[in-house]
């Protein structure tokens, strides 16, 4: 079984790498968003999966790579070379906000960082370097969508390549250890202050990369696309419905929640529906399958076993 | 505070409100030691362990462990330094194997080890409390007693030099307490100072080298088990005064 299963994970990497060969344009670009969507939900579930703080200001760091790479590219500095500085950027910003925000646990550490990405969103809505609520576009004649795409699927396959590393790494159960039970965690020698801090530095500069590429590929942001509370929202809502905590997680919640939001924005009648269909299902995992697709897959164990059996 | 003692205690009070939970408690815990601790439900002793361990901070009063003062510290940092507790109610990680859970106390403990060396330390931990055959079944899918030998497994992966075990007999059958006090008897032959919480009280004299008796969180015996056992102030607080 454990081939099978490797192999499942070499076409999951290599499919959208050979895809531009066989796929149109308005494929990719679905793909592209997938990509972004498995990024985000994956970075995110480090913090949030892993070590179990639910952090709703998500959105903060996409915004933060964002701009970094607008702002720089429209001083002419190079796209692409800007997208570690935002990454720095947005760690740095999550140690400042991590630092008071960890010493809340369970809902209060949630509440607060609803708190810091809206006051985030608020700021860069008022201050003028951003553009205001109206936004800023790249500097013209920047645009290459298959690097973009390249560098989405590649940037997507190194972070469900580091999860999957953590995961199974000395740090992974630490972070484990912390969403088990933190003072146990404490009590053997488990540093979870610092565990969740580099946790969550390490996926606020994953999303700050992703938002430099949205940048590049989107050629227009503004305060109420890349700080939008919703994002920060559909950033949490992925890897609850795939499963917490778990590797392909994430990418199974990216998946169905692409797939309905490109389906959603497509039927004039249900586009803006898709909040309550998102509150719909969350409620549903929430009541029937906290662990998501991932718990359901798990439940279905002995009905595989005869399946293989026979 | 004598040079052979590796934690002494200084005038450790601690308040909740205005519950005074400990009063001014001093001891001094020589290395290679079993220390027994005992006293009536409520009379300070978690209070006096989570004070030890870093999860408390005392109210008033002085901590030194291996010399150093060790008031305040967090409790990871006091882990790192080689002093660890158990739980009364154990607190497994539940979602994680047996040998996971001792994993990751050999991982950040004060042994700090990495890759093979960690696995060693944790397949010999799984021999000496007897979890071997355990070693891949779910924490939480423990009985009491097993939880109760992967509290101490787990605190014993962290290489302390001293371990405070709070009422780890509790819950336990009799063929279970005999193995428990042979494992603290092997916990403090392999160099390792042994600070023990403990309600059977013929567990604790037995394995005590010292005692010391709390209640209403003032000491009121310190000493050989024999004695402490015959001191009419602990007769009184056990049985009450006639």
């Amino acid at each position: 079984m454990k081939w099978i299963r490797a192999v499942l994970w070499a076409a999951a990497a290599i499919l959208p790498l050979i895809a531009p060969l066989f796929l149109d344009r308005g494929m990719l670009n679905d793909l592209w968003q997938l990509a972004l969507a498995v990024i985000l939900a994956s970075a995110w579930n480090l913090l949030g999966g892993f070590a179990g703080q639910v952090s709703l200001g998500y959105s903060a760091f996409l915004g933060i790579g964002a701009y970094t790479t607008l702002l720089l590219s429209l001083k002419g500095v190079e796209p692409f070379l800007t997208l570690p500085l935002g990454a720095v950027l947005a760690a740095a910003f999550s140690i400042i906000i991590g630092l008071p925000a960890f010493r809340l646990r369970g809902p209060f550490f949630t509440i607060a960082t609803i708190g810091v990405a809206e006051a985030v969103r608020v700021c860069a809505s008022s201050v003028s370097f951003t553009g205001g609520s109206s936004g800023l576009r790249m500097p013209t004649g920047s645009f290459n969508f298959n690097l973009n795409y390249f560098s989405m699927v590649i940037l997507a396959i190194a972070v469900v390549a580091t999860a999957a590393y953590v995961k199974s790494s000395p740090f992974g159960h630490g972070l484990a250890a912390i969403k088990q039970d933190i003072d146990a965690a404490e009590g053997v020698g488990v540093n979870s202050n610092r565990f969740k801090l580099a946790a969550h530095a390490l996926s606020a500069a994953m999303v700050a990369l992703a938002g430099g590429l949205y940048a590049i590929n989107f050629q227009y942001i503004a305060p109420t696309s890349v700080f939008d509370f919703r994002l920060s929202l559909s950033i949490v809502l992925m890897p609850i419905l795939g499963g917490l905590g778990t590797v392909i997680g994430p990418i199974l919640g990216a998946l169905i929640f692409s797939t309905l939001q490109i389906k959603l924005l497509s039927i004039p009648l249900l586009r803006d529906s898709f909040l309550f269909i998102y509150g719909g299902l969350l409620i549903i995992v929430m009541l029937y399958e906290p662990d998501g697709i991932v718990g359901v897959w798990r439940r279905l164990a002995p009905v595989r076993r005869i399946f293989n059996a026979s | 505070m004598p040079p052979e003692a590796i934690l002494s205690a200084r005038a450790i009070s601690k308040r909740f409100g205005g519950l005074l939970a400990l009063a001014s408690v001093d001891f001094d815990v020589m290395r290679g030691d079993i220390f027994g601790i005992i006293g009536p439900n409520g009379a300070g002793k978690t209070t006096l362990f989570s004070c030890i361990a870093g999860a408390l901070s005392p109210t008033s009063g002085e901590i030194f462990f291996r010399g150093e003062r060790m008031n305040g510290l967090p409790n990871h940092t006091v882990v790192k330094r080689g002093m660890v507790r158990t739980h009364q109610i154990v607190r497994p990680f539940r979602q994680m194997t047996v040998a996971e859970n001792i994993s990751v106390a050999a991982h950040f403990g004060a042994g700090r080890r990495r890759g093979a060396d960690a696995d060693r330390s944790v397949r010999d931990i799984l021999e000496r409390t007897a979890l071997a055959p355990d070693a891949s079944a779910l924490a939480g899918a423990l009985t009491i007693g097993q939880l109760k030998r992967l509290e101490i497994a787990r605190a014993m992966a962290t290489e302390p030099q001293v371990i405070c075990l709070d009422e780890v007999m509790g819950g336990l059958n009799p063929a279970e307490i005999v193995g428990a006090m042979a494992l603290i008897r092997s916990i403090r032959d392999s160099g390792i100072t042994v600070l023990m919480i403990e309600h059977h009280v013929h567990a604790v004299a037995g394995l005590s080298n010292r005692i010391m008796v709390l209640n209403f969180g003032q000491k009121i015996a310190e000493g050989p088990p024999q004695q402490v056992m015959n001191d009419p102030a602990v007769i009184t607080a056990y049985l009450g005064a006639d």
